[in-house]
Formats: structure tokens, sequence, C-alpha cells
């Protein structure tokens, strides 16, 4: 194994790490507000394929995100339409959202099979940390969308855990008539919890297009969606840890394709099960463990409220 | 100033469900007639040779019911779980994981007589599905784990157990380096009823009958469906929740299974990692669509299977074969949305209403 090897991995890593967590921090502002989105792959994919098109057209990659996450928070707010308007089912509209924002990226996309990219977002120049041995290459020379979700890891951290606004929206997901009691319109702040999290998601998916594999195909997303979802659990609704979790999972998609340079003979494919199987683990540990203490997960998540019912 | 509220009817509009269902089909292809024009193609010329290539002739028709035998048993999947207010969103791996199963036993089983090969086939299908329900049906049973997600990430462990399969111990030494996997032998078919159509079709038919008489017209399915809208009343009754929780996950596991050996034996010519091709997911919006009762989802099993297998004729017209992806989610959008309408209706009210005090209970 070569230095350079190693920091091609770790690059990966921190570059992986960061589209999942734009997904996943997303997944999990939505979650606290109380809704299930099951439907990351699906947003994930309208962002991607949104970047590529809108940067074909306008030659602008900024452009192109502002696009993403607008029709990311677009097809995320179908879902609040859905759940939170008319509350139907969860569980079925966040999967059905999956389906249909796989199939509606790949309409869209049918003419862009194959295209060069149109832009793509080039890697910020920090200067001269920029040109630090390992942490250069590593953290500095990274696309601005990493630096972007490391931001937003911050805000939500801060907007969530410090603002009214935040315990409104946290509250909204523990217990929704609480919330409408004290004031506060829960199919507001859902809603815009759910527009957030496809926001994020379509940020997601346009670093695929926009930077990671700047080019348009149907599987572009490739299953990444259903970990995002995952890493909500693996990180205990908390951004931190999912952070951390991002990491870990992003290490897994670096390794993939980079097992055989290492020497190592694993399969790439049982590899790649890891995240899953992971968040499996996590989630029997939780269950286990909240038996004595209350569970991470917001109380009402998944139950859909009606204000004129209660 | 006035907003419109969603106020719940006196009574629930007549027609129910089916109504609801064909409003969705129609909200769909209105949309898909947007996203037609949008790509160029006459819709009403598009529409017409979905409808001939799906349901024109008997050989269309054979084709529409071999694809409704895994949506079908998917969706039923999905029913029996959803009967008890179960969610299993694993179909798509049990699916993989039954056909693996029915791989297994074909690989073993080349030299036996046609119908004791299928047969063992079919039963690794079931148990290879109830496997990996297993894991979820006991996490939920005894400590309470969520099984959406459980079943849901192990879907595509599933498909990378396939795939591992395929690239490896499973490759055909005569694929020239393609990881495939070898032919099905051909005492491992299931045979033939007509054109295209193969006894999965009955063998799904009477498995989703069975289902639907047993959870509507026995002891146990009345249980189950109380355990489904009360787990306090099932406990009342003496209803042991936990073994109710297990046996339905793992049948329903079962099931999926069994429509990946079905699909496997009748439909495909070796295992792939694509052979479950969304419909475990499918199912779940079949599922919905027939209020998770099994009654409901041959019907709206065969419809689906008659737009997959219409979406894929016009890809010859130069039409997307995403247009038939997006005509099923919007039937289901359509369809909560008409349901929706159905049961509540929209009123107007003034705005900034007087704060009650909430019960605290959720909805």
């Amino acid at each position: 194994m070569t230095e350079a090897s190693l920091i091609g991995l770790l690059e990966a890593t921190v570059s992986f790490g960061a589209l999942l967590y734009l997904a996943a921090l997303g997944e999990m502002i939505t979650e606290k507000a109380g809704i299930l989105n099951l439907g990351v792959e699906g947003m994930m994919a309208i962002g991607a394929v949104t970047g590529f098109v809108v940067a074909l057209q306008t030659g602008n990659p900024w452009v192109a995100l502002v696009a993403a996450i607008a029709a990311g928070a677009l097809i995320g707010l179908l879902h609040g339409l859905f759940t939170v308007v008319l509350g139907a089912e969860q569980v079925v509209s966040g999967l059905s959202l999956a389906i249909l924002g796989i199939g509606l990226a790949a309409y869209m996309g049918r003419g862009s099979v194959g295209q060069p990219a149109g832009a793509e977002l080039v890697p910020v120049d920090w200067g001269p940390l920029s040109d630090i041995p390992w942490a250069g290459p590593v953290l500095f020379q990274q696309s601005p969308l990493v630096y972007m979700a490391v931001l937003a890891g911050i805000a939500a951290w801060f907007v969530l855990g410090r603002t009214r606004l935040g315990l409104a929206v946290r509250a909204a997901g523990e217990s929704a008539p609480t919330t409408d009691a004290a004031g506060h319109s829960v199919a507001g702040l859902r809603l815009g919890a759910v527009a957030t999290g496809g926001a994020l998601a379509g940020a997601s998916g346009a670093y695929l297009t926009l930077s990671i594999t700047p080019q348009w195909t149907e599987g572009v997303v490739a299953g990444r969606g259903w970990i995002a979802v995952a890493l909500v659990i693996f990180g205990a609704w908390r951004s931190g840890r999912v952070a951390l979790g991002a990491l870990l999972f992003g290490l897994t998609l670096a390794l993939k394709t980079r097992l055989q340079t290492f020497g190592v003979d694993f399969s790439p494919i049982l590899l790649s099960m890891l995240p899953y199987l992971l968040t499996v683990g996590v989630l029997v540990a939780i269950s286990i463990r909240s038996r004595n203490r209350p569970s991470p997960a917001p109380a009402a998540l998944g139950i859909a409220y009606r204000r004129e019912e209660r | 100033m006035r907003w419109p509220v969603l106020a719940r009817r006196d009574q629930v509009l007549r027609g129910g469900q089916p109504l609801a269902f064909g409003v969705g089909l129609v909200v769909a292809l209105a949309v898909g007639v947007f996203l037609l024009l949008g790509s160029g193609h006459d819709p009403l010329r598009v529409y017409a040779r979905m409808f001939d290539a799906s349901l024109g002739d008997p050989r269309a028709w054979s084709v529409t019911l071999n694809r409704a035998v895994p949506l079908g048993l998917a969706g039923l999947a999905v029913a029996v779980a959803g009967s008890m207010g179960l969610w299993n969103i694993g179909a798509e791996g049990q699916i993989m994981a039954g056909a693996m199963g029915a791989a297994w036993v074909a690989r073993i089983g080349g030299g036996w007589p046609g119908p004791v090969l299928v047969t063992a086939m079919l039963a690794a299908a079931v148990v290879g599905g109830g496997l990996l329900a297993l894991g979820p049906a006991i996490a939920r049973a005894r400590i309470g784990v969520n099984e959406i997600i459980t079943t849901l990430m192990l879907n595509e462990v599933a498909i990378r157990l396939v795939q591992w399969l395929v690239h490896g111990r499973w490759k055909d030494p005569g694929s020239h380096n393609f990881p495939l996997a070898p032919m099905l032998p051909d005492n491992g078919r299931l045979p033939t009823l007509f054109e295209r159509a193969h006894l999965g079709v009955v063998l799904a038919g009477i498995v989703i009958a069975l289902f639907g008489l047993a959870v509507s017209r026995t002891a146990w399915g009345y249980e189950l469906r109380v355990a489904g809208s009360s787990g306090a009343t099932a406990r009342y009754a003496g209803i042991s929740l936990k073994r109710k929780i297990l046996t339905v996950m793992v049948l329903s596991g079962g099931v999926a299974g069994f429509a990946g050996g079905v699909e496997l034996s009748g439909n495909a010519d070796r295992i792939t990692e694509g052979l479950s091709n969304g419909f475990g997911f499918a199912g779940i919006i079949v599922a919905a669509l027939a209020l998770m009762r099994p009654s409901g989802v041959a019907a709206v099993a065969l419809l689906f299977g008659a737009v997959q297998i219409g979406g894929q004729s016009i890809q010859t017209m130069g039409v997307s074969s995403s247009v038939s992806t997006i005509l099923q989610a919007l039937i289901l959008f359509g369809a909560i949305a008409a349901g929706v309408l159905g049961r509540y209706r929209i009123q107007m009210v003034a705005g900034d209403t007087v704060e009650t005090p909430s019960t605290g209970v959720e909805s």
C-alpha cells in the first residue's frame, strides 16, 4: 500500500462521506419533525438529473446546484402534501416517491445519457492549506459540496438544538397535539422539514453528477439513498453521530473499488453489505438499550396528525 | 381570511376503493399525456400500443399474467403483514432469497424428474424468503425492533448476496468470464399453460385465494386483524402477539420468497441480480391500493402487470420505459388523494381559529 493510494482512499472517504451526510442530514431533519420519508433514493435521483441537465443548458455549476436543491425540495414537498396535508401512510407515500423520483429522473435525463458534463463544481483552492501533506488533499482539495455538508451539519445542530424553531420542529416530532396546543403550526413545521430534507437530498444528488461522476446514467444514485436512510438510525438522530457514521459508510464505499489495489482478498460485494448490516445491528442495540431508557427515535415518527380530529 | 381544511364526511362516499383506484388511473394517464407530448409522442397511439401489447390478444394476456404473478405475490406478502399492522418492506430482498433457494436446488437436482425438482425449488424458495424475514421477525417480536427499517436494509443485503454468488461460486465456467449463473435445467421449469403463461399464474391465484380466505374467514385471520387494530385488545383476548408477529412476518417472507421461486422457474433463464426488478417495491404499492386486503391484490396486480408490460412495449416507439414507472407511482398518489377526498370534504373555514387545549391523544 503506497502513501498515494492511502491518501486517495481517505480523500474518497471524505468525499463519499459528505455525499451521504447531505442526504442523511435531510432525512434526519425530516424525521425529527415526525415524518419518515423513505423516498431519499428518488429525491437524490431528481437532484442528480436536474443538476446535470441544468449544467448542460447553462454551463454554470452553481445555477445547476441551486436548481437541483429546488427540485429536491419540490419533490420532497409532494411527500409532504400526501403525508402532512392528506394524512396518507408515510411508508407507502415515501416508497412511491422513491419509485416516482427514479422514473421521473430517467425521463428527464433520457436525452442526456452519455453526454459530457456541461459544467463541474471544481475543488476549492484553500491556498497554502491545500499544500499541507496528507491533510491538504484529504481535507482541503475537495468539492465545494463537502464544505457545504459540514456547514449544513453545524447549522442543523445549531438550529435543531439551540433555537426556538428547532425546539418546535423537535416537538412536532415528539408530540404533535402538544406542539399544536403551544401555538405552533404542526403542518407548517413538518412541511418545512420535509422540504429541507428534499433540498438536502437534491444537493446530495447534484454532488454526484456535478462532482463525483460528472455524467448522467439512470442508476447513478445506486442505493446510496437507502444508505442515507440507514445513517439516520445509525447516528441515533444526532447530527454529530450521523457525520461519524457517514464517514464510516463513506469508507466502505471508498474501499469498494480499492480493495484489490491494496492487495486485500475480500469481495467488494460483501463489503458493500456492511452499511446495511451495521444499521440492523445498531437498531437492535438501540432497542435492547431502550428497555431501560427512552429510545432516541422521535416519539411521533410516522404518526399522521389531523388537527380537526384532535 | 378563509382557509380550506379537510373535514370528515358524515358518510364515506360509496364505491370506495375501486373508485379511488379508477381516479388514480385517470390521473396517472392524464399526467402521462403531458410526459408523452413533452417527448414528442402521440399519447393516443402510445396508449393504444400499451393496451394492445398487454391486453390486446391471448399472447399479450399471457405475458401480462406472468408479470402479475410476482407483483401479486409480493403484494400479498405485504398485505399479509399489513393486515396485522406490520410493514414488510423487504419483499424485494425476500424475492431474491427465494430465487436463491430455488436456484440452489436446481443446481443439485439437475437429474431429478421435472415435477419433483420444481416442487423442491418452490419449497426452497418459500424457505429462503421466510429465512430472510426471520431475523426482522424475531427482532420485532422479542425486542420490538422496528421492522420497516430492518426489512428495508435486508433488501440490499440479499441483492448483493446474489450478486456475490453470480460473480463467484455460481459463475458459469462456460460464460466466458461474464458474471452469469448457468442456465436453469429444462426439468426445473414450470410447465406452460397457454402462449407464454406458465403454471405459476394458477399457483399464485391459489395462494392469494387461500390467504384471502384465511385472513377474512378464519379465527386465525380474525385474531390477526384484531391484533392489527389494537394490540391491547388482542392481549385482553389472550392472543399471543409475539407468536403472531413471528408467524405473520415469516409467512409474509415465505410468500415473497415463493414469488422469487416462481419467477425464476417460470420466467427467467437463470438467476441474476436483477431478477426482482422492483417487484417487491411495486408490491407495496399494489398492497396499499388493495387496502392490505388479499382479495384486492390480484386485481391490482393484474393492472400493474399490464402497465409494466405495456410500458416495455412502447420502447420500440422510442418512448422511455420510465413513463411506465412514473405511471405506477402516479396511480397510487392519485388513488390516495381520491381516497382521502372520499372520506373527507374540503371545507372553507375562517382563519385564526381559537386554539383549544389538546387532549394529547395522537390521531
